[in-house]
């Protein structure tokens, strides 16, 4: 099992490292979001209150916003920490694609003409499909780290004091939600042999879990209805651990850890479907 | 079974969703060391039975042994002893001939040290030396080919079986297809289970020859059994449209087995075509009736699959059963997709 894993993870890799244009195309966009959304949509709170008002109203407006953007100093940070949950979806989108694009043209028949488990063939493709996205998690974070340090520019500021267990919690939270999504298209990747049919279930699953998450909208500015749903969805799990780790948990009912449990939760229910799911599909025999 | 059979296969059948009847009821043995072809035209159920061979479908009734294991009970196993060619192409093409070989050995639980060795050999044998660090998708079709063979060849099978191999390749890159077989067969005695359109082909290659039409077996034997079976020439002879029937003229002369008349040509089979066009075209002209044109010909396997099937064998090329069964499936998924 391991030398098939070995070899067909050594294959993703290598097709990843001679596809530059795909890299390229996958840092533009978080770029353009930090740049220009982040940028265009950021405004600094305690620039906008008074500091000639009287201490009662000042206080509120700043506990206000710092109610929309929960414990955030800016939009842009509470953005930032969004987005670095915002790609580790979207980077996963085009795993599956790879999928079917290797049966078109006859790779993946060639690989299950030969007796590599099916764990094999998935985990190799879960492994390379999800450390991209992990990647590109930290690549955000450090851009918008950056960004904080250069004049005209709104950047990610930490205001937490993250130390190595904040640290781990982020990086588990990525790698959960990575791993997670990444599962979940791969999943579909094998199921399903048209790559227009696969792409519209991608945009069916994609959108609505972004657009019901907390990754881009202020927290505070949702509705109730929304802020229910947006509480389990798992790129807000995901956000929440990054936000209460970057910015202090005064704005969140629970610690970071509840929310990696909840994210955790997540992960091994999807996992196991496409466990069952895979198994079917890749079984030695059609 | 016998202990010397390669393959044996008992009453296969392969019905795609319940309804596609692509292979019906077949069997037959392939010896050891023998090139077995299986001939068809396309939609025969040569690909299915493949498939089925190669534990990659499983068939719905009947049994499959192959190098002496069940398909349907050990179907790894039978990867693992086996190598197969597929019809399309195969290679990887972002990876070079040689990661495309390394990474084929590791699939089969080679260790990687191995994997080098063994694709380093192979690289020499296809003769894919100066091209072996290259991307397989700059390959010319027939090096691709090669490329595919290697692959099939990097587990050291016993059993190789090769689907349609020389599909779009030119006449040179055929011949040297081929030529690497030859040379395989002669120097580790491999099994050769081959399928293929290409008559003359199979004629030139294959030890023995299973015909299959419409998914049923109609004939096995040696290319010769077969091409004796036809019993000896075969004259075609044309008349002017219009002119009567000369079947009763030709039948009673001497050496003619057979005669078949097909859009105003007669087919007939007789042991000499050499002295038997005179004595046919002196009676028709005895008779009143000219003829404008002759052929005769040695029996090939178009003669055999005509005479077994009653139709040449290139005048109804479609979809495979597979394509069939794909493409219903396809059509049944976007109209299940619409509603």
């Amino acid at each position: 099992m391991f030398r098939e894993l070995a070899a067909l993870t050594r294959r993703e890799f290598l097709k990843l490292a001679r596809n530059p244009q795909a890299i390229f195309t996958s840092l533009m966009l978080p770029i353009l979001y930090l740049l220009l959304f982040g940028n265009g949509f950021s405004f600094n709170v305690a620039q906008y209150v008074n500091p000639s008002l009287p201490i009662p109203p000042r206080e509120q407006l700043l506990g206000l916003l710092d109610f929309y953007f929960r414990g955030a100093p800016n939009y842009y940070s509470y953005f930032a920490a969004g987005m670095v949950g915002f790609v580790a979806v979207t980077a996963t989108l085009f795993i599956g694609a790879n999928v079917i694009f290797d049966k078109l043209f006859g790779v993946f028949k060639r690989t299950r003409g030969t007796p590599a488990p099916s764990a094999a063939v998935f985990g190799s493709r879960l492994i390379a499909g999800s450390a991209q996205p992990i990647l590109l998690a930290f690549f955000v974070m450090g851009l918008a780290l950056l960004f904080a340090h250069v004049s005209g520019l709104h950047g990610l500021s930490i205001t937490g004091s993250v130390g190595v267990v904040g640290g781990l919690q982020i990086v588990a939270a990525i790698m959960l939600l990575s791993i997670m999504f990444a599962t979940l298209f791969l999943t579909l990747g094998v199921l399903i042999d048209v790559p227009q049919t696969y792409f519209a279930a991608v945009n069916v699953i994609n959108l609505p879990v972004l657009l019901t998450s907390d990754a881009l909208y202020p927290w505070g500015t949702m509705p109730a209805w929304l802020q229910n749903i947006s509480s389990y969805n798992p790129v807000s799990l995901a956000v929440n651990v990054l936000r209460e780790v970057m910015f202090g948990s005064g704005s969140y009912p629970y610690g970071p850890g509840v929310y990696l449990l909840g994210l955790f939760a997540w992960a091994a229910v999807l996992v196991s479907v496409a466990i069952l799911l895979v198994r079917r599909a890749l079984r030695p025999l059609e | 079974m016998t202990s010397t059979a390669a393959i044996q296969v008992e009453g296969l059948k392969k019905i795609y969703d319940g309804k596609i009847l692509a292979v019906d009821d077949i069997s037959f043995t392939v010896q050891r060391g023998e090139t077995f072809g299986f001939l068809g035209p396309n939609g025969a159920g040569k690909t299915t039975t493949v498939s089925m061979l190669t534990a990659g479908l499983r068939p719905t009734v009947g049994k499959a042994i192959v190098d002496g294991l069940d398909v349907s009970h050990d179907p790894d196993e039978v990867k693992r002893r086996i190598g197969v060619i597929f019809q399309e192409s195969t290679a990887d093409g972002d990876l070079t001939g040689r990661e495309n070989l390394e990474v084929a050995a590791g699939c089969f639980g080679i260790a990687a040290a191995e994997g080098r060795d063994r694709s380093r050999l192979l690289i020499d044998q296809m003769q894919l030396t100066d091209a072996a660090d290259r991307l397989a998708k700059t390959y010319s079709g027939g090096m691709r080919r090669r490329l595919e063979l290697a692959v099939g060849l990097i587990n050291r099978p016993r059993i190789l079986f090769l689907d349609e191999p020389t599909l779009g390749l030119d006449p040179q890159g055929r011949a040297g297809f081929w030529g690497f077989i030859r040379k395989l067969r002669a120097e580790d005695g491999l099994t050769v289970f081959v399928t293929t359109h290409y008559l003359d082909e199979a004629d030139e290659m294959c030890d023995r020859i299973a015909i299959i039409d419409h998914g049923k077996i109609v004939a096995t034997g040696t290319p010769s059994e077969l091409k004796d079976r036809v019993g000896g020439d075969v004259v075609s002879l044309r008349t002017p449209e219009g002119v009567r029937d000369i079947s009763p003229i030709l039948s009673p002369l001497a050496g003619v087995t057979s005669v078949q008349k097909q859009d105003g040509t007669y087919r007939v089979k007789c042991q000499h075509g050499e002295t038997f066009v005179p004595q046919a075209v002196a009676a028709c002209t005895q008779a009143g009736v000219g003829v404008i044109g002759v052929t005769v010909k040695r029996p090939s396997l178009d003669e055999v699959f005509l005479d077994y099937t009653g139709r040449e064998f290139r005048e109804d090329e479609g979809p495979t059963a597979t394509d069939r069964a794909v493409m219903i499936q396809r059509i049944q998924g976007q109209m299940r997709g619409r509603r």
